[in-house]
């Protein structure tokens, strides 16, 4: 019997292991999500522009939409910002995005106050 | 533990890419610099914007613009993301070869993008639509441009990253580069991915 007695610190070695190994399982299952996901929204918005059966107003609006959905899928599963430890890079990009769309939204009316 | 030493199953840290002060610098200088270059992409997105009817007379967007072939184009950078992450799952489980081969498809995939868009770009510049024929061309060619430049630094990036490392294996000095390459390409498919729409697709309904 004394063979199947294991070391108490090899079995909290093991249990980790496991651990680890289950959760890379569903961090894959993530990412194939992520990507499917990625590429129905991209169809979607080529057919909404492409069957040109949707008003163009209406369009512009919603695949703008679809593209901020899928920087999400990106900035969180693909790039990890939804793991520990991600404060410093989420403050990051949240501020860069920030001042992206202020950048952008002042171009656009300097446009049009002109 | 020396940094560039070979880990082992045994050895192998659960975040190879932050176990060393250096690594943890590099992870969030880069994402800093991720966040800078969101706003150096914004300023060009504003001008094309606001530039973008400005074709005089040359070809509008949407004479020029060939859905399909862009749609192959997002189809083939989105992949790519896919296996740069596969490449990332690799490195965390000390799986060199795995992580090699991924990088490597990656690396293949960005190629075949670049092949696109450089047709594309000669076939537009037969079309009469160069960077100097309108503030249409200007900004288009700044816009796509400087970010098919970026793809190409990735390729440049990822090849002379796996050459360098090639007989290695994962270490803690290049677990950070490897992981820091994918964050990096991520990124120029989120750039894209507002390029499709906003340039592509948006330019066919005016």
């Amino acid at each position: 019997m004394a063979n199947h007695q294991q070391n108490p610190e090899t079995t909290v070695h093991r249990h980790e292991e496991i651990q680890r190994k289950l959760a890379l399982k569903e961090e894959r299952k993530h990412h194939n999500v992520s990507f499917v996901m990625m590429i129905l929204l991209t169809i979607v918005a080529f057919f909404a522009i492409w069957s040109d059966k949707i008003s163009d107003s209406f369009a512009v609006l919603f695949i703008l939409t679809l593209a901020v959905v899928q920087v999400f899928f990106q900035l969180y599963v693909w790039m990890h910002l939804s793991h520990k430890g991600h404060d410093f890079p989420i403050w990051g990009m949240a501020s860069g995005i920030l001042v992206a769309a202020i950048t952008v939204a002042s171009l656009m009316g300097l446009i049009w106050t002109s | 533990m020396n940094a560039g030493e070979r880990l082992t199953d045994a050895n192998f840290p659960a975040h190879p890419e932050k176990a060393t002060l250096e690594g943890k610098n590099k992870f969030l200088g880069f994402w800093l610099f991720l966040g800078g270059e969101t706003v150096l992409f914004a300023t060009l997105f504003g001008t094309y914007l606001g530039l973008r009817n400005m074709h005089l007379d040359g070809p509008s967007g949407e004479e020029l613009f060939s859905l399909p072939l862009v749609f192959l184009a997002t189809m083939l950078l989105l992949t790519s993301s896919l296996t740069s992450v596969y490449a990332v799952l690799s490195l965390k489980q000390n799986k060199v070869r795995s992580l090699q081969g991924w990088f490597l498809v990656t690396l293949l995939l960005g190629l075949g993008f670049l092949g696109l868009e450089i047709y594309e770009f000669v076939h537009y510049v037969h079309e009469g639509h160069t960077f100097t024929s309108s503030a249409f061309g200007s900004a288009f060619y700044s816009l796509v441009g400087f970010h098919g430049a970026h793809v190409l630094f990735g390729v440049l990036w990822i090849t002379t990253l796996l050459a360098r490392n090639w007989n290695r294996g994962i270490t803690l000095s290049n677990a950070p580069k490897y992981y820091l390459f994918a964050l990096y390409w991520h990124f120029v498919d989120v750039v894209w991915v507002f390029i499709f729409t906003v340039v592509y697709l948006m330019g066919k309904v005016g």
